[in-house]
């Protein structure tokens, strides 16, 4: 399954008799139903691992795209109405600011260790605290409290898994405790985000900008008003799109496939 | 009053270049003794205009844009003392025939080498994942599905990164690429560096191993007359074709005729420019046609906090 795509549901199922195993891709499994794939004794398995990298490098590259106006940047070189540059034309740094991560799995740790060359202060929110040793080593601070973090940070990253609980984990509240000049970078999944808070906080200057690699849909409405923000940057969900890392991805999904169906421990499963 | 006509005369004027960002022009006005005229304008100055406004300056704040020859040197006279340059860079500061003079010199090493550092690195990342391509495609409605094998780039993981002078900016870079899983690092210049190079266990090669064997080139150099159009069309046709190029240096380091051809033929993957021949290209420059080619420009120093120092 690549993406979330077919939708694997009871009418899938009961036509598919003969089904031992889904192989999906990537680490998310929110499109998953496992009770009921367990219920027909389908085993499942993901990719969790081999995404983590590139996708903590996406982060990384819409935190200094939206900071220092990339696109828009791009857009004013390669327009034909651009006379000249502005030296007041002014960004963000992101070296020496405060990056809050929400959610410190794989991926979010992956975003602090690069994140702590920038020389950036980290903060994080997780359901468990890391280690002393892994918190040291990247001088990650834990926020017990959420809105501590929201509070406190420059950007916001998130790197949470969809769950019931973090549905929505950021809304009208938590966009309003956030700084006015903060950045919103998520990484993880749309439906994490109340998208039309996210509208409402960006049109009336809430926070500063968004920069998005997942919405909700993908893709959005042609007039959804997320793409006519200035202060929004939005890429097509490429956060593991490298070419080494998708062909991983393939190999590793046939291979949980072969051993599921030939009885053996799957790899990778998802319990 | 006597005093206030001694005072006039010993009032030391300055002549700041371009609209620059209020901190900076508060201390140059707030210190005493000191009378500040100012191209007020975000366009930079004319020459005409340039060679009036130094007419008897003690001082002269100026931008890379503005070139300080032997005629604006005349222009100002013999009481220029003092000039300040917005950049690193000066090489558009005629510095023979200003020490000549006597003139002193001042520029910005240090507090521009994380700004600049940290956009090479998003000018690095935006480039090698696509990023103003991918955000195109979806504001124009390209991107209809997921799609396993599209917009793909390439990522740092196990990569070998090749700096083309490791100064405190190429240091800089080196420092926040570390942790993308950076395998290897080259760097080229004038000379080893081994003291710099140390916290990287950089190797220093010969520029042609450098485009040989890196996925990604950074050119973090000064242009000097060595540098010169360094990078040309036997650089690009040694590069890797997965390889991305990004200049955050100065545009005449390379052969802007030759960079083209590279990406248009495929003889490197995507390239990423903060500096260009000239600032802005023509609107009709075959580089601003290329969908592999990101520019941002000039957004290499200058950011809220830095621009006012």
């Amino acid at each position: 399954v690549w993406y979330h795509k077919p939708a694997i549901n009871e009418e899938l199922l009961q036509s598919l008799p003969n089904l031992k195993v889904v192989a999906s891709a990537g680490v998310g499994i929110d499109h998953l139903d496992l009770k009921l794939l367990s219920s027909y004794g389908v085993k499942v398995s993901n990719t969790p691992f081999i995404v983590s990298t590139d996708t903590a490098d996406m982060g990384m590259a819409l935190m200094l795209a939206s900071s220092r106006r990339l696109v828009e940047g791009h857009e004013m070189a390669v327009s034909p109405d651009t006379e000249y540059f502005p030296v007041d034309w002014l960004g963000v740094e992101v070296s020496g600011a405060t990056l809050g991560i929400l959610g410190m799995g794989k991926i979010g740790y992956k975003v602090a260790e690069r994140a702590k060359a920038f020389e950036m202060k980290i903060l994080y929110h997780n359901r468990n605290q890391r280690k002393k040793e892994e918190e040291n080593a990247v001088g990650a601070v834990y926020c017990k409290k959420i809105d501590d973090l929201l509070q406190q940070s420059d950007f916001v990253l998130l790197a949470v898994t969809l769950t019931p609980q973090t549905h929505k984990l950021i809304g009208k509240r938590e966009l309003e405790l956030m700084k006015p000049t903060a950045t919103l970078i998520n990484i993880s999944r749309g439906l994490i985000v109340d998208q039309d808070a996210l509208v409402e906080a960006l049109q009336n200057k809430v926070i500063k900008a968004a920069a998005l690699d997942v919405t909700y849909p993908e893709p959005l409405p042609r007039d959804h008003p997320l793409l006519k923000l200035k202060n929004v940057i939005i890429t097509p969900h490429i956060g593991s799109a490298t070419k080494k890392t998708r062909w991983v991805m393939m190999e590793e999904m046939a291979e949980s496939i072969e051993a599921g169906l030939a009885g053996l421990p799957v790899p990778r499963e998802v319990l | 009053t006597v005093a206030g006509r001694v005072a006039a005369a010993m009032a030391m004027s300055v002549f700041v270049t371009r609209r620059i960002p209020a901190e900076g022009l508060r201390v140059l006005s707030q210190a005493s003794g000191c009378r500040v005229q100012q191209w007020d304008s975000e366009e930079p100055v004319p020459r005409a205009e340039l060679l009036a406004g130094v007419a008897g300056a003690h001082g002269l704040l100026c931008l890379l844009s503005d070139r300080i020859d032997r005629e604006v040197l005349d222009a100002a006279g013999p009481g220029l003392k003092v000039i300040s340059t917005l950049s690193v860079g000066f090489d558009h500061l005629a510095l023979d025939e200003i020490k000549k003079r006597g003139i002193r010199v001042g520029y910005t090493p240090d507090v521009l080498t994380d700004a600049t550092a940290e956009l090479s690195v998003a000018l690095l990342l935006s480039a090698c994942r696509r990023l103003p391509e991918a955000a195109q495609q979806v504001r124009s409605g390209g991107w209809t599905t997921w799609k396993p094998l599209w917009m793909c780039g390439y990522g740092l993981s196990d990569s070998t990164v090749g700096i083309i002078g490791l100064g405190r900016i190429g240091q800089a870079v080196a420092r926040r690429l570390k942790p993308f899983g950076v395998r290897r690092f080259l760097y080229t210049g004038s000379g080893p560096k081994p003291e710099s190079a140390a916290e990287f266990g950089a190797e220093f090669v010969p520029l042609a191993r450098l485009a040989e064997e890196s996925d990604f080139v950074v050119v973090t150099c000064a242009l000097t007359p060595a540098t010169q159009g360094m990078c040309n069309k036997d650089f690009f046709a040694r590069m890797k074709k997965t390889s991305v190029f990004v200049n955050t240096s100065r545009g005449a380091v390379v052969n802007q005729e030759d960079l083209y051809e590279a990406l248009a033929q495929g003889q490197i993957a995507a390239a990423g420019l903060d500096v260009t021949t000239p600032e802005p290209l023509p609107t009709d420059h075959p580089l601003l046609s290329l969908q592999n080619c990101g520019e941002c420009a000039r957004a290499g120093s200058p950011s809220s906090g830095t621009g006012g120092t």
